[in-house]
C-alpha cells in the first residue's frame, strides 16, 4: 500500500512539474507564435490587396473566409481559403482574392500534390494571370469557355476552375450582395400576341419580338443588337431555334458566342414578363 | 568502465543509433529530403535526448522503478513539446518541415532507449556524455543522408546549387523510395568501413 | 469528404510505412516471419482504432475546450501506453486465446510511432470521429498489408545468398525501397 502511495505521488510530482514547465514555455512562445502567423497573413492578404490593413474572419459552410478592410475601414475584397480537389492524394489549397465588383485579383496555391510536369502549372504565375485573373462574377469562368484547355491535365484544370466558380460565388452572393440573375422562360401563362422585350448582350441590349400563340412560343425575330456580328450570328442562328424547341430558359449556350446567346435568353425572358 | 573519450564516440561509431542499431530511423527516412532539415531534425532530437538524460539520470533514485516507464515518458514528451514550441515560435519554416515528425521525437525507440538502459544506472555527468555522443552521432547520420538525398536529387546542397546545369537531378532520391534506397546503400557502405576499421 | 479515398488513399496510395515512413521500427523488427507479422499487424490493427478514437475524443472534449493545444503530445501519448497497458490486463483476463496470440506484441505498440503518428494525423488533417476511425482502420491496414509483404520477402531472402554488408538492415531497407516504388503507382488513381 505504501509502495502504491509512493508510485502514485512520485508521478503526480513529476506530471505536475512537467505540466507546469510545459504551461510556462507555451505562456512564452503563444504570443510570439500568434503575432507571426497574424503577420505572415497579412503579408498573404497585401499580395492580394496593397492597402489592406485589417481582417475579418468569417466562417461560411466550414471554410474560412476573409474581408479584407483598408485603412479607413472600407470594404476592400474577400480571400477565400479554398480547397479544390484535383489528381493527386491531397485536395489543392488555395487562397483566391475578389475585390468588391466580383473581379479576381490574384491566385495563390498554397499546397498540391499535382503530377510535376503535367497537373503542377496551377502553382505557375503565368497560367493564373493569363487564365484565371481578371475573369469576374459575371463570366461562366469554365475550361473552353473563358479558361483554355489544357491536353493531358483535364482532371486538375477542371478540378481548379469548378471549384473556382463555386467560391467566386459564394463570395459574390455572401459578401458582396452580388446575385445571380433568374432568367425564367415560361410561356404557359402568356396570351396570344406579340411581345418586345431586352437583354443585355456581349456590347449593349438586344431586342427581340416573341410571338407566342396557345401558351406556346413560335417564333423569336432579333429587332436589334450591337455586338460583333461574327458571334452574334453565331448565336442569332441557334438561340431562338433552341429556346422555342424547349420552351424553357433551361438551354444550351453556343459556345464561342456565350455572352451573345445569353443575352438573348434573357430578352425573351424580359419580352414575357 | 568506459573512459569518457571511449563513452562519448561509442554513439558516433559503433554504436551509431541509425547505421548500426537501426533505431529511430522514421524521421530519418522522412525529413532527410534536404540536408537542412535532416540536421534541423538531428540538433532537436539530440536536445531531447540531452534532457530526457539530465533529468532521468537526476531522478533515479526517486523513482519507483514499477513506475519509470511512464515517468520517463513524461519527461521526453515534456522536452518534445518545448522543442515543438519553441521551433513554431523562431524557426517556423523548419517547423513545417518537420511537420509530425517533431512530435514523434517522443516514441523514438532511440530516446527511450537511453534512459532506460543507460540514464537511468549512470551519473549525470556520464549521461551528458552519453547524450552527446548518441545524439551527435544520430545528427551526423541524418545529415549525411540529408547531403546525398539533396544533391542526388536536387542537385543543391543547403539550398544553394552546387552541381551546376548539367547535371539532370534523380527525382527518385527525394521520393519515399529513394530514402529506403539511399539508406540502405548508406548502410551497407558503413558495414564495408567498420570491417575494414577492424570494429565489428 | 468521402471515406473511400480515405480508405483507398490510406491502405495503399499513402501507405503509412512505405510512404509516411510510420512504424519503421517494427517494420524493419518484426518482419522475419510471416506468422508473427500477421500477429504484429492485428495488434496494430485493435491498437491503433482505440487510440485514435481516444485521442480524439480527448483532443476535442478536453483540450480544446480548454485552449490546451500545447499539451497534445504529452497527452496522447500517455494515453497510449495507458491504453496498452489496459487492452494487456483486460486481454489476459477475458481472452487468454487472443492474448496468447496478440500479448508479446502489445509492449512495442507504445513506442510505434504509427499509433501516435495516426492519432496526431487525424487532427492534423480535421477528421471527425467517423473519418477518424475509418482512417485509423485503414492506415491499420496498410501497415498490416506492408509488414506482411515484406516478411514473405524476408522469408525467401533468408535462403539468398549474399554479401554478408548487405545482409539484414541494408537489403532490408532497399526492398522497402523497392516496395514503396511499387505502392508509388496507386498516387493519383483517386481524387479527394
Amino acid at each position: 500500500m505504501r509502495e502504491g502511495l509512493r508510485m502514485a505521488v512520485t508521478l503526480l510530482i513529476i506530471g505536475g512539474v512537467c505540466g507546469g514547465l510545459l504551461s510556462a514555455v507555451n505562456s512564452y512562445t503563444e504570443p510570439i507564435i500568434e503575432e507571426r502567423q497574424q503577420r505572415e497573413f497579412l503579408e498573404a492578404l497585401e499580395g492580394f490587396f496593397p492597402e489592406v490593413e485589417e481582417a475579418e474572419e468569417k466562417e461560411i459552410n466550414d471554410q474560412k473566409y476573409f474581408i479584407a478592410y483598408d485603412a479607413a475601414g472600407n470594404e476592400i475584397g474577400v480571400v477565400a481559403q479554398a480547397r479544390a480537389s484535383g489528381y493527386g492524394d491531397e485536395p489543392i489549397r488555395y487562397d483566391l482574392a475578389v475585390d468588391m465588383e466580383g473581379e479576381i485579383v490574384g491566385i495563390r496555391v498554397v499546397s498540391h500534390t499535382e503530377t510535376p510536369g503535367i497537373g503542377d502549372f496551377i502553382a505557375e504565375e503565368e497560367w493564373q494571370e493569363q487564365q484565371i485573373v481578371g475573369l469576374t462574377f459575371d463570366d461562366e469562368i469554365a475550361v473552353d469557355v473563358d479558361v483554355d484547355a489544357i491536353s493531358g491535365a483535364t482532371v486538375t484544370l477542371r478540378g481548379i476552375v469548378s471549384s473556382i466558380r463555386e467560391e467566386v460565388d459564394t463570395i459574390g452572393m455572401e459578401f458582396l450582395g452580388l446575385e445571380v440573375e433568374v432568367v425564367e422562360i415560361d410561356p404557359s401563362a402568356v396570351d396570344d400576341g406579340t411581345y418586345t422585350g431586352v437583354g443585355t448582350g456581349f456590347a449593349d441590349d438586344i431586342e427581340v419580338e416573341v410571338t407566342v400563340s396557345g401558351g406556346e412560343i413560335t417564333d423569336i425575330e432579333i429587332i436589334s443588337h450591337d455586338d460583333t456580328p461574327d458571334y452574334f450570328d453565331q448565336a442569332a442562328a441557334e438561340m431562338p431555334g433552341r429556346i422555342i424547341e424547349a420552351q424553357s430558359h433551361d438551354v444550351e449556350m453556343v459556345s464561342g458566342a456565350t455572352a451573345s446567346a445569353e443575352g438573348i435568353v434573357e430578352a425573351v425572358a424580359d419580352a414575357l414578363n | 568502465m568506459r573512459t569518457i573519450a571511449q563513452e562519448f564516440s561509442k554513439g558516433i561509431f559503433v554504436e551509431n543509433p541509425v547505421f548500426r542499431l537501426l533505431l529511430g530511423l522514421c524521421p530519418v527516412l522522412a525529413v532527410s529530403i534536404t540536408a537542412f532539415n535532416a540536421f534541423g531534425m538531428g540538433i532537436a532530437a539530440t536536445f531531447v535526448l540531452l534532457g530526457s538524460n539530465i533529468v532521468v539520470s537526476a531522478i533515479k533514485d526517486f523513482v519507483p522503478s514499477r513506475v519509470r516507464i511512464p515517468a520517463f515518458i513524461l519527461i521526453i514528451a515534456t522536452f518534445v513539446t518545448i522543442v515543438d514550441l519553441t521551433l513554431n515560435a523562431f524557426l517556423p519554416d523548419l517547423h513545417e518541415a518537420l511537420g509530425i515528425f517533431i512530435p514523434l521525437i517522443v516514441v523514438n525507440c532511440m530516446i527511450m532507449g537511453r534512459a532506460e538502459a543507460f540514464a537511468r544506472k549512470n551519473t549525470i555527468g556520464r549521461s551528458i556524455i552519453d547524450a552527446l555522443g548518441v545524439g551527435i552521432g544520430f545528427t551526423i547520420a541524418l545529415t549525411v543522408l540529408g547531403i546525398v538525398r539533396e544533391i542526388l536529387g536536387a542537385g543543391t546542397l543547403f539550398g544553394f546549387n552546387i552541381v551546376g546545369t548539367a547535371f539532370e537531378p534523380m527525382g527518385l532520391l527525394a521520393s519515399p523510395p529513394g530514402a529506403f534506397i539511399a539508406l540502405g546503400v548508406l548502410v551497407a557502405l558503413f558495414n564495408v568501413m567498420f570491417k575494414r576499421l577492424g570494429i565489428e | 469528404m468521402d471515406l473511400l479515398p480515405i480508405i483507398f488513399v490510406a491502405i495503399l496510395a499513402n501507405n503509412i510505412v512505405l510512404m509516411q515512413f510510420l512504424g519503421i521500427c517494427p517494420y524493419m523488427g518484426v518482419t522475419q516471419r510471416v506468422e508473427t507479422s500477421l500477429g504484429m499487424g492485428m495488434g496494430v490493427i485493435f491498437v491503433m482504432t482505440l487510440a485514435a478514437v481516444i485521442s480524439w475524443l480527448i483532443f476535442y472534449g478536453i483540450l480544446e475546450p480548454l485552449n490546451l493545444h500545447y499539451l497534445r503530445t504529452i497527452s496522447f501519448i500517455l494515453v497510449i501506453s495507458s491504453l496498452v497497458q489496459l487492452v494487456e490486463i483486460v486481454l489476459k483476463k477475458t481472452n487468454p486465446t487472443l492474448f496468447r496470440a496478440l500479448g508479446i506484441y502489445l509492449p512495442l505498440m507504445t513506442t510505434n510511432c504509427a499509433i501516435l503518428g495516426v492519432a496526431i494525423l487525424n487532427i492534423d488533417q480535421g477528421h471527425n470521429i467517423i473519418q477518424t476511425i475509418v482512417y485509423a482502420i485503414a492506415a491499420a491496414i496498410g501497415f498490416t498489408i506492408a509488414v506482411v509483404v515484406m516478411a514473405g520477402i524476408r522469408e525467401r531472402m533468408e535462403l539468398v545468398s549474399m554479401s554478408s554488408f548487405l545482409r539484414g538492415a541494408s537489403v532490408t531497407l532497399v526492398t522497402a525501397g523497392i516496395l514503396s516504388l511499387a505502392f508509388m503507382g496507386f498516387a493519383g488513381m483517386v481524387t479527394l
